[in-house]
C-alpha cells in the first residue's frame, strides 16, 4: 500500500495504525493547509469528530482545521469527497 | 484511496475563488471522479459553461474549456458537438444559467436529446451577480430582490427536463457526493440528453438572508429538505410541500412504462444530424 500514498510535499501529513472494522489498516491523512477556507465541513461531517476548528489569524475566516488523533480515522472518506477546496487526501 | 484530482485540474489556479464551503467544489469534485469513471481522455472532453458561480468551473479543469455567455452555453455545446461528433460534451451550468436566462436553450436542448450531459448546481438563487431571486427560490425565502419574501412558484428543473424530452434526469444534493458521482457517470455513458441537478448551498447570498449564513446550517436545512423518490412516492401532497425529491426520475419503471410510447426520445441528434448529411451528399 505505501508505494501507492502520493501526498505531496506541502501537505501536512499524519500517518497512523487504524482499524477499518475489524481489520487492522494503516491510514495517510494529507492536509494543504494554504488551500483550506476552513469552511468547517470536515468537522461537521466527521464520525470520528477527529478534525478541529482552530484560529488562525492569516485566513480571512479567521480558521482553518487540524487533525486532532489520526489513529482513531475509519477511513470513511467523507472529509475528502466532500472538502470542496482539494485540500484533503486520505490513503 | 484518495482520488488524484490534480490530474484534471490547473492547480496554478487553486485554491478557487467560491466561498468558503461552497457546494459547487463538492459537484466539480464528484464530475472529475466520473470522468474518471468512465475513463475519457482529456483530449476527448470539452466543458463548457455559462455566466454565474459555476462558470468558473471550466477555468479549473485542465482539457478542453469554453466559457460563454450567459444562459448560452448549452446552444454553443450544441455547436461544439454537431461540429466534432466524437467529443464529450459537458455542461456545467447554475439554475439561473440554465433555467431563468437559458431556459429557452435548455428545453430545447432536452428536446432535441443531443447526446451531452448537463450538470445544474441549483443553490437557488443569483449567486455571483448579488443574491437576486432565481427560478428555483422557495417560495417565502428572502433575497435581495424579494425581501418581504419570494411568492414566486418555483420550477421543477427535473420535471421540466424530463418533460421536454431528456432521456436521463436525475437529482442528488451535494450532502450525499458518492450518490452524486453515480448520477453523473449514468449520465456520461448515456447516449443522449442528460440533466443531473445537483442542490447546492450558498449560504453567502442565500442564507444570509434566511438565518443560516454559516455553510453547516444550510447543508443541513438542505438535508432537511431532502426526500428520496421512493419514500416521496408515499407521501402526501402537504408533506411533500417545500421539499426537494431526489433520485433518478427516468429509470423509474412505474412511470416510464405509461409514458415511454408517448413521448420518449425518438433519436439522439448528432446521429440523426449525420444521416441527413449522408443523404444530401449523395445526391
Amino acid at each position: 500500500m505505501s508505494d501507492k500514498i502520493n501526498i505531496p510535499e506541502h501537505y501536512e501529513r499524519w500517518d497512523a495504525d487504524v482499524k477499518v472494522g475489524k481489520n487492522d489498516d494503516k491510514v495517510a491523512i494529507g492536509y494543504w493547509r494554504d488551500g483550506c477556507k476552513g469552511c468547517g465541513i470536515c468537522v461537521d461531517l466527521c464520525p470520528k469528530k477527529i478534525w478541529e476548528l482552530i484560529e488562525a489569524k492569516d485566513k480571512w475566516n479567521g480558521q482553518v482545521v487540524r487533525m486532532t488523533d489520526a489513529s482513531k480515522c475509519i477511513k470513511c472518506m467523507l472529509c475528502e469527497i466532500h472538502c470542496p477546496d482539494f485540500c484533503l487526501k486520505i490513503y | 484511496m484518495a482520488f488524484e484530482y490534480e490530474k484534471y485540474l490547473r492547480m496554478d489556479k487553486i485554491p478557487h475563488l467560491w466561498c468558503p464551503g461552497c457546494g459547487i467544489g463538492i459537484v466539480l469534485k464528484a464530475m472529475l471522479r466520473s470522468v474518471e469513471n468512465v475513463g475519457w481522455d482529456k483530449n476527448d472532453i470539452s466543458f463548457v459553461s455559462g455566466i454565474g458561480c459555476t462558470s468558473r468551473a471550466p477555468g479549473y479543469i485542465d482539457c478542453n474549456t469554453l466559457h460563454t455567455t450567459h444562459g448560452r452555453a448549452l446552444s454553443f455545446a450544441t455547436g461544439v458537438k454537431l461540429a466534432k461528433p466524437d467529443k464529450n460534451l459537458v455542461v456545467f451550468s447554475g439554475d439561473g444559467d440554465a433555467t431563468a436566462i437559458g431556459g429557452n436553450h435548455f428545453i430545447h436542448a432536452c428536446r432535441r436529446n443531443i447526446d451531452m450531459t448537463l450538470v445544474v448546481v441549483n443553490n437557488n438563487v443569483y449567486g455571483m451577480t448579488g443574491g437576486q431571486h432565481s427560478p428555483t427560490t422557495p417560495i417565502g425565502y428572502k433575497t435581495n430582490t424579494t425581501i418581504y419574501g419570494n411568492i414566486d412558484p418555483t420550477f421543477d428543473i427535473c420535471l421540466l427536463a424530463k418533460a421536454a424530452g431528456a432521456s436521463y434526469v436525475a437529482r442528488a444534493t451535494v450532502n450525499k457526493g458518492r450518490v452524486l458521482e453515480k448520477y453523473i457517470t449514468k449520465g456520461f455513458q448515456n447516449k443522449g440528453f442528460s440533466v443531473i441537478v445537483a442542490t447546492a448551498n450558498c449560504h453567502t447570498q442565500f442564507g444570509r438572508k434566511n438565518k443560516m449564513s454559516d455553510p453547516i446550517s444550510s447543508r443541513k436545512w438542505i438535508e432537511s429538505r431532502e426526500i428520496p423518490l421512493e419514500k416521496a412516492r408515499t407521501m402526501k401532497a402537504a408533506e411533500l410541500k417545500d421539499k426537494v425529491i431526489t433520485g433518478e426520475f427516468t429509470t423509474d419503471e412505474a412511470e416510464t412504462t405509461f409514458w415511454e410510447n408517448y413521448n420518449s426520445p425518438v433519436h439522439e441528434y448528432t446521429e440523426a444530424y449525420a444521416k441527413i448529411i449522408e443523404k444530401v451528399q449523395e445526391k
